[in-house]
């Protein structure tokens, strides 16, 4: 990416984030179970990935190289993401600013950041598991919200709690789909394939030549 | 693998595992009921000693209860549902133990509404009387909050005019601390159980 | 490169050996999970007593270990085909054999053990309200072990995918969606491996994210009572991954069929547009029709409930047609040299083939308020998946590993197995006609007959498909047989 370009990127992420935080934005998010799980969370998380596109050049030697297939700046992300999905948390972070402080710091820095950061470096299949995963797991947070009998968090009604709950499992599906339709979709083809190319494709792939028949 | 990752990611592991272990009380609550639950009965916590008024108009102290064993429950009286409820619970507690040292409180957080002349209503429609079962509102606000917050009990507005509460019991031990928590229909013999003292 | 260096050109992981580990556990699965079987038939039959608690377990532990040494052989089928044709990570293919081994680990632990007994649908709410039969721990180790498994059966899949994604582009052209909607001609579609394989690693990844839902749910609410959820979507949750888990080890066994078979005939398996159209429709059947009918399952009508069981089926049909009558054309006039191998995948698409026939009538209403929960059930289940699924499977397996084996054992397991296979389904059929009920331990006298014809049928797969595993294992002694690739 260009400096200027970088910069300006920096300055967005940081406007986003003062802008999440001051009065009006945040209260109105945090009102609402919904819009601070499925709205303020996830923003939160992507102020994170921003500054990892910016920060990228300037990433220190040593975590990108001990950041093996990006699999402990994932796990830190996936750690930090789901601390916030406590309700114990939501409720902490409402009740405490100094907690909601916490979560303003950490989405960011220690589950956007690593995110952003370790994801280019996560092998096709890793990043196809982990969204796999990320499906199966709001549409699972999803369904207990829903199932749940009682208040969850002591700061939502059960209304807004249900509501949070089929808001995750519409995303769920939502992500499911549209991962399903880009990959159905895909790139077109790379090389046509016919049986007679078949050799060709396996050399490029690094496989050989094709198997031949056997005596059977 | 590269130099470091081991390390790294250990660090991490250590990070992530002793985060979440502290958010859930070791893996064992992740609501804020279930970690109050745990930290009361750990950790009996001491109850401020604020003033209070009751339905009679009398002005009385948390103090005062030392000795005997108090159950509190937080109500306010335009309560359609869950204060009824509570209202009943208090009811068969003391029909099941007329003699024992035992008191009842029932505090309304909503004293913009619940003057004197409400409480007496409330405490009337369950045949609460005054001071074995008082229904009352903290003398000011700052007391209220106090109460509230070390019961750890959050009330919200329920967007129809009235609010949304918990229909927990809380037990206050002879030591005035708070101790035990009842959950919503408990049985007579689960109250009892609730009520015996604690280690001091 | 050549031949040699394909098994080891990633991870240094043998593929022909690798293959071969997965034939092997399957060969010695399938015959304990079978011998479970004949077990329970035996009982029925009272030709042996056992305790009814016993006997629950026993049909929890032969429910859950066919499924998954059925998924588990599919996979090697789709695998090793699809790999001619697209690259894939033999290093994931093994990952895939160690969840398993340790999955079932886990599940055999949590009935032998822990005398979990609820059944390989594990209904909601029911590994929970054991009745103090089994702890909670002894369920959630069964639902853990399920859990494994499908983290290795969605690398798997992944992989494959990912492999296909790299050839083709996209799904769609992995299907050959073009073709069978006439935007491109039919000569460029994918070879049948690849649409087979598609189709299958589509289906069984919605189903294992929607089993992972399920099964996370119930450890939550096993361990976390004051945490409930519907029963009704629980079921549906359960029955969707479970139907099409169960219906993917066809689709992926099926492969055998279309590779092995035109080895024989040495004719090209056609794939036309109906033969793209029929995936295509399988596919988008099994990832709309059926989701969609769960999401409006709040306080589902039982007619619905029907029609999901229907659609479960049926979405199979079409490929079922296109294979049938893609074999029949393919063998006919051809002047096929048969061996066990083509054999026993013939008998494959027969089985499947007859085996929807019972499933669609017992779909039906009418019949379904009769036969339903009777043995009419496992007896099209069993048509379709003994005869037709594992009869493909061990067709894969007597190309895989009969080359050097003595020539005799081959014929008399496929004819051992075909008659005896025949004789058990008709028995279980016939018991469910005259009303037996399906999943009773202890049968009443008038029953009895269905039973002991039924363990003549079960004695002789088994005797049939020990010949043929041990042909395979004689042959693992000469490693380079038959096949071509190690
Ligand atoms: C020798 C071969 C086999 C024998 C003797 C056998 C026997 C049985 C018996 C007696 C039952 C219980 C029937 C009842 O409900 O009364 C059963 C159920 C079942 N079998 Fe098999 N079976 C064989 C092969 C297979 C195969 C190859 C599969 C493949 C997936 C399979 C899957 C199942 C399933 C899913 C059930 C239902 C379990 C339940 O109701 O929970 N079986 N089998
Ligand atoms: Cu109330």
């Amino acid at each position: 990416m260009r400096r200027i370009a970088r910069y300006k990127l920096l300055l967005a992420a940081c406007v986003a984030w003062a802008c999440l935080w001051l009065p009006p934005l945040r209260s109105m998010l945090e009102s609402d179970m919904t819009l601070h799980m499925t709205v303020q969370l996830p923003l939160l998380t992507a102020i994170g990935v921003m500054l990892a596109m910016v920060l990228r050049p300037h990433e220190p030697c040593w975590f990108a190289d001990a950041d093996w297939l990006g699999i402990p700046g994932v796990l830190l992300a996936i750690f930090t993401t789901s601390l916030w999905m406590l309700p114990r948390m939501l409720d902490l972070a409402l009740g405490n600013v100094s907690i909601d402080l916490l979560k303003f710091a950490s989405l960011p820095l220690l589950a956007g950041l690593p995110l952003g950061l370790s994801w280019p470096r996560v092998p096709a299949l890793g990043r196809a598991f982990l969204w796999a995963n990320l499906i199966s797991m709001l549409a699972t947070m999803g369904g207990l919200y829903l199932g749940a009998p009682q208040r969850l968090c002591a700061y939502y009604r059960l209304d807004q709690q249900s509501a949070a709950g089929t808001a995750l499992v519409a995303i769920a599906i939502v992500l499911g789909l549209a991962w399903f339709i880009v990959l159905f979709i895909g790139a077109p083809s790379p090389a046509k394939p016919r049986s007679a190319d078949k050799s060709r494709i396996n050399e490029r792939f690094g496989w050989g030549a094709s198997h031949t028949f056997p005596r059977s | 693998m590269k130099r470091g990752f081991i390390p790294l990611l250990g660090l991490v592991l250590l990070i992530g595992v002793s985060a979440l272990a502290r958010a859930t009380d070791g893996f064992q609550a992740v609501t804020s009921d279930g970690a109050r639950q745990l930290s009361v009965a750990r950790h009996p916590r001491s109850i401020p000693d604020v003033r209070l008024i009751d339905q009679n108009g009398h002005s009385f102290s948390l103090a005062d209860y030392r000795g005997k064993t108090l159950l509190v429950d937080f109500i306010y009286t335009r309560c359609p549902t869950l204060c009824g409820v509570l209202g009943n619970d208090f009811h068969r507690v003391l029909a099941a133990m007329p003699n024992k040292q035992l008191d009842l409180l029932s505090v309304s957080f909503d004293p913009a509404n619940d003057d004197h002349e409400a409480l007496k209503l409330y405490g009337d429609r369950f045949g609460a009387t005054a001071p074995r079962w008082r229904i009352a509102v903290a003398a000011d606000r700052r007391g209220l909050d106090a109460l509230l917050r070390t019961f750890g009990v959050v009330v919200i507005p329920d967007g129809i005019g009235g609010f949304v509460h918990d229909g927990f019991i809380y037990v206050v031990d002879q030591h005035g601390r708070f101790a035990n928590i009842i959950e919503p229909n408990a049985s007579a013999q689960m109250i009892e159980a609730a009520m015996r003292p604690a280690k001091p | 490169m050549t031949t040699q260096a394909i098994g080891t050109s990633r991870g240094g992981i043998d593929a022909g050996i690798a293959v071969r580990a997965y034939l092997a556990v399957t060969g010695i699965v399938l015959l304990l999970m079978m011998l479970f079987g004949f077990t329970m038939r035996l009982a029925q039959a009272q030709w042996i007593n056992i305790e009814p608690n016993t006997f629950y377990m026993i049909l929890t532990m032969h429910g859950s270990g066919m499924v998954g040494i059925t998924g588990l052989s599919g996979a090697a089928v789709m695998w090793y085909f699809v790999r001619r044709h697209v690259p894939v990570s033999t290093g994931v293919f093994v990952a895939n054999l160690v969840f398993f081994l340790v999955g079932a680990l886990l599940i055999l632990g949590s009935g032998f053990i822990g005398g979990f007994a609820g059944a390989w649908t594990f209904l909601y709410p029911l590994p929970e309200h054991s009745g103090g039969l089994w702890s909670a721990n002894a369920a959630a180790f069964y639902m853990l072990g399920l859990l494994v498994i499908g983290v290795g059966f969605l690398l798997l899949h992944l992989d494959v995918l990912r492999g296909i994604i790299s050839v083709y582009g996209g799904l769609g052209a992995g299907l050959g969606a073009k073709q069978a909607f006439g935007l491109a001609p039919e000569k460029d579609g994918p070879p049948p491996a690849v649409a087979a394989a598609t189709m299958a690693s589509i289906s069984n990844i919605v189903g294992i994210v929607i089993g992972a839902v399920v099964l996370v749910l119930m450890l939550v609410t096993l361990y976390v009572p004051s945490f409930t959820f519907n029963t009704l979507l629980a079921k549906n949750l359960i029955y969707y991954f479970g139907h099409t888990f169960i219906n993917v080890t066809i689709y992926m066994a099926v492969i055998a069929v279309y590779e092995i078979l035109p080895m024989h005939t040495h004719r090209a398996w056609k794939t036309n547009r109906a033969f793209y159209l029929a995936w295509v429709l399988s596919t988008l059947m099994v990832l709309t029709v059926y989701p969609h009918h769960l999401l409006m399952d709040f306080a589902m009508p039982t007619w619905m409930l029907i029609a999901g069981q229907i659609i479960s089926w049926v979405s199979g049909l079409p490929v079922l047609l296109v294979t049938a009558f893609g074999a029949l054309t393919n063998v006919y006039r051809s002047g096929i040299k048969w061996s066990v191998a083509a054999g026993l995948v013939f008998i494959g698409v027969a089985g499947w083939a007859i085996g929807v026939i019972p499933a669609i009538a017992d779909g039906t209403v009418i019949v379904n308020s009769v036969m339903h929960n009777t043995q009419w059930v496992p007896g099209h289940f069993h048509t379709y998946l003994l005869l037709g699924m594992v009869a493909m499977m061990l067709g894969f397996m007597a190309y895989i590993g009969g080359g050097r084996a003595p020539s005799r054992l081959g014929p008399a397991g496929l004819w051992t197995f075909l008659i005896g296979g025949a004789i058990f389904v008709l028995a279980f059929l016939a018991g469910g006609a005259a009303s037996v009920p399906r999943r009773y331990a202890v049968h009443l006298p008038g029953w009895l007959p269905y039973d002991r014809v039924g363990v003549i049928g079960a004695g002789l797969v088994v005797i049939g498909t020990s010949l043929l595993v041990t042909r395979f294992f004689l042959a693992l002694r000469s490693p380079m047989s038959g096949d071509g690739i190690r």
